[in-house]
């Protein structure tokens, strides 16, 4: 007898929410394994949240099935969420309740709360839950929603742009929480527009766009994926190297004005720094282009297709 | 000018919604004034002696009418003077959504980031909500010229026009007197504290009519002022300085809300007591009452529903004390003895007091009813619905523990004031049937869960609509009873009202069928509300 293989955490099929005026999710095929970190990237209004609220059962699909370990996500909405910890796009508003009282009140909804766990995770973020939700800034309130989300431990975290409203450091403590998370055994599904986001947590990414899965990489394909824009300003005594930055892998639309060089860097900066290490740099500005700006210039397509099942 | 529109496109729905109710309230009183007036002199003067006899019943809530064998005289008491309070209440809601609910969602801060001053912001909003009320008071008064042209009479336009400029000044009057508060006081008592204050200015003035040593008080009401004219009965009168007290107060609490809203820090009250230094705390909270579905509702709501308890008691000892003075007068006029043994079999007391306030706990029930019912709808626009279904629980069982969050809360309170009731009317030497008593304030019960029931339905099917569609309902339901049996509607479509179902517990007992027709209501609504929030899109 075969032994029985394990239920992905999330597999979807064909599942479409169609809006109607090409607005929704149109044939998502998605499979996400269990204990793996799952990056949802893609622009603003492409389809992500649409996504996860099929997935978490909020709104029903025009056709096509999602299942999570193995559950209708729809029918068996309530085992799903069982296993699921799931922080929403939009943090919900709680007015005049208190931080510890949210808790205790979602908690309560899940049989009851591990105050260990939350006044740990409360510590973490240095979130204060005796203060009224209503006083909270929106850095505090995005703070709650990962407690919230994190409180029982789940199987399977489902997570909605969760660093959206985050300072820096606090950023840093979460994608910290996010590995610990999955080296205990959770399975993760992060959406977000910004691509070092996935790269500093994910094992894989899903790139979605106009409602359409456009591609499936692992996180090495994001790396070549992966495109700077550089700024570097040379000192007035200095000469540009413009031909080691033309030579150089991986550079390219390279512009020299003046003593300021400017180019595209795709994958890693090594290259780039060998090619400017004998000379004097005053500044070096590297910024990261929009999601749109990748898929113009990696895609090289305005309207990409969907991928072939 | 463009603050002005947009203030009107936020409130648009209000302003849709109080004028279709202004216009069918009027058209609706008019039409079945020549329906139940009879026609000839004789008819109508006996028509009007009967107004004048439920006139004195109800002179707690609106001042005695003037010529009520008119069509003017009937529906200036029966249709203008229920809109005056009507118009205070959408002044209310508008006044503290425009001051703090849109501060809350930030509409206000992206209002002041487009460079409009703070005060232009407040005159812009006065300005829309004057613009609205206009439009709403035309439309009672073109539903009131409809009707009378149905009924081959003609109007007197200035009569129509000072009616319905007093609708205007009062409601005018309401709107910056809640501004102000709103100013004052923390977002999340604002609405309360102006209900408050609107509430004790109304029974201010109307009281002031029952009990002497309050009339030296009642300048201070708005609502004083509008009673100085019943402009549209023959031999009626305009106070037109009473008119210009009440938009000249206006004008100033509408300034001075300006001038505390320039004092303020947005999303704080002008006054505000200082924060305690508080340790951080990463404690959940320890209170039992959040572990368990309903109780856990009735917890959070708990202040509310005390804050309910207490004014409902209150009124209701307001109301025995009413009943006294009212049956006095009722049994000192000769004509009406044959009248009040007739319809009350000789419980005079009972009876009044039983019509009196079970028909104000009604309407108190109705609007509990709404209350809940917009929380839910903001629940589901806020995202805590959303939030509340990504846990293990249910929508039907979110919908179920709902209901039943309503029903101990309304229990609690109908509790309060029953008891109150009881014991206040045995204190003035009222003796009614403690059974009876119970009875009729537990029919409160099954009566605000129809209006629950109803409002569910329409928060699972259109969030955003559902608040004002439920008050249509309930509006609806209202002139159902009150005009059904004139306008001889089949009796099926008259037990679809709650307040007929409600019937006269006090006095008859309780209806065994109507009990199980409003709990027949209440089950299709709770079973059609659960059915719609199972198939919709939660966040959509």
């Amino acid at each position: 007898m075969l032994p029985e293989m394990a239920a992905p955490a999330i597999r979807t099929s064909r599942l479409t929410k169609d809006y109607g005026v090409g607005r929704g999710l149109f044939d998502l095929d998605l499979q996400v394994s269990a204990q793996e970190v799952f990056g949802y990237l893609g622009p603003n209004g492409s389809g992500k949240t649409t996504t996860i609220r099929l997935l978490m059962g909020m709104i029903r699909p025009s056709q096509g099935t999602a299942h999570v370990f193995g559950l209708d996500c729809f029918r068996e909405a309530v085992e799903v969420k069982r296993k699921v910890g799931y922080l929403p796009g939009d943090v919900p508003q709680f007015g005049s309740l208190r931080g510890s009282e949210v808790v205790a009140y979602l908690g309560g909804m899940r049989g009851g709360v591990d105050r260990r766990r939350v006044r740990a995770l409360a510590e973490r973020f240095d979130l204060d839950l005796s203060r009224r939700f209503r006083e909270y800034s929106s850095g505090n309130k995005q703070k709650l929603a990962i407690v919230l989300a994190f409180m029982h431990e789940p199987e399977l975290l489902i997570l909605d742009e969760p660093t959206s409203s985050l300072d820096p450091l606090n950023q840093q403590e979460f994608y910290a929480l996010l590995r610990e998370t999955r080296d205990g055994g959770a399975t993760v599904f992060l959406s977000s527009h910004v691509l070092s986001e996935v790269e500093h947590v994910c094992d894989r990414v899903g790139i979605i766009r106009d409602g359409r899965l456009v591609r499936l990489a692992q996180l090495e394909e994001l790396r070549r994926i992966r495109v700077h824009r550089v700024e570097i300003e040379f000192a007035p005594d200095t000469a540009v190297p413009e031909v080691e930055l033309r030579r150089a892998e991986g550079v390219a639309e390279v512009t020299v004005t003046g003593q300021r060089a400017t180019c595209t860097v795709r994958g890693s900066f090594e290259a780039l720094m060998r090619a400017i290490r004998d000379a004097q740099v005053v500044d070096f500005v590297s910024t990261e282009p929009s999601l749109e700006e990748i898929f113009l210039s990696y895609f090289s397509e305005r309207k990409p297709k969907a991928l072939t099942p | 000018m463009t603050t002005i529109l947009f203030g009107l496109r936020l409130g648009r729905w209000g302003v849709v919604g109080f004028s279709l109710a202004a216009f069918v309230s009027a058209l609706i009183q008019t039409v079945g004034f020549y329906q139940i007036a009879g026609h000839t002199p004789d008819e109508r003067i006996a028509f009007g002696n009967s107004i004048l006899a439920l006139a004195s019943q109800f002179s707690a809530l609106f001042p005695p009418p003037i010529r009520p064998d008119t069509v003017g005289g009937y529906v200036e008491f029966r249709g203008f003077h229920p809109l005056a309070i009507l118009f205070a209440v959408w002044a209310l809601a508008s006044a503290t959504g425009a001051a703090r609910g849109d501060e809350e969602r930030g509409l206000v801060e992206a209002a002041l980031a487009t460079g409009i001053s703070r005060i232009g912001l407040i005159a812009a909003r006065t300005a829309a909500f004057a613009l609205g009320l206009v439009i709403a008071a035309a439309a009672a008064g073109a539903g009131f010229f409809v009707g009378v042209a149905s009924g081959r009479e003609s109007v007197a336009p200035l009569g129509l026009i000072e009616a319905s400029g007093l609708l205007v000044a009062v409601g005018l009057f309401c709107y910056a007197l809640s501004l102000l508060v709103a100013q004052l006081a923390a977002a999340r008592v604002a609405t309360a504290a102006a209900g408050v204050l609107l509430l004790g200015l109304f029974l201010l003035n109307s009281l002031s009519r029952v009990f002497d040593w309050l009339s030296t008080w009642r300048w201070l009401s708005p609502f004083r002022y509008y009673d100085l004219s019943q402009p549209l009965p023959p031999g009626g009168h305009f106070e037109g300085r009473a008119v210009v007290v009440l938009i000249g107060v206006s004008v100033v609490a509408a300034a001075a809300a300006a001038a505390a809203f320039e004092l303020r820090d947005l999303g704080s009250a002008l006054v505000r007591t200082p924060a305690r230094a508080r340790a951080v705390s990463n404690i959940v909270s320890g209170t039992v009452w959040w572990r368990w579905p309903v109780l856990r509702g009735v917890f959070e709501r708990r202040i509310a529903t005390a804050v309910w308890a207490v004014g409902m008691a209150a009124l209701a000892i307001v109301f025995v004390s009413l009943t006294r003075t009212i049956v006095q007068v009722l049994l000192s006029l000769p004509s009406l003895l044959p009248y009040l043994s007739i319809f009350v079999r000789q419980q005079v007391y009972p009876g009044v007091l039983g019509f009196t306030w079970f028909n104000v706990a009604q309407l108190l029930f109705a609007a509990l009813a709404v209350t809940y019912v917009a929380r839910w709808s903001a629940e589901d626009t806020d995202g805590r619905l959303e939030v509340t279904l990504s846990q293990p629980i249910s929508r039907a069982a979110v919908v179920v523990e709902r209901m039943t969050t309503l029903v101990v809360c309304a229990l609690v309170i109908v509790a309060a004031s029953g008891t109150t009731l009881y014991y206040a009317s045995h204190m003035q030497g009222i003796d009614l049937n403690a059974g009876r008593v119970v009875a009729a304030s537990l029919m409160l019960v099954p009566f605000a869960l129809v209006f629950a029931c109803a409002g569910s339905l329409l928060a699972a099917w259109n969030p955003r609509a559902a608040v004002g569609l439920l008050g249509a309902f309930a509006f609806a339901s209202y002139l159902d009873t009150e005009l059904g049996s004139i306008y001889k509607l089949p009796l099926w479509v008259q037990d679809l009202s709650a307040f007929k179902l409600f019937g006269t517990p006090l006095l008859t007992g309780v209806d065994g069928r109507n009990v199980a027709l409003l709990l027949l209501l209440s089950l299709v609504g709770l079973a059609s509300s659960i059915l719609a929030m199972q198939r919709r899109d939660v966040g959509a």
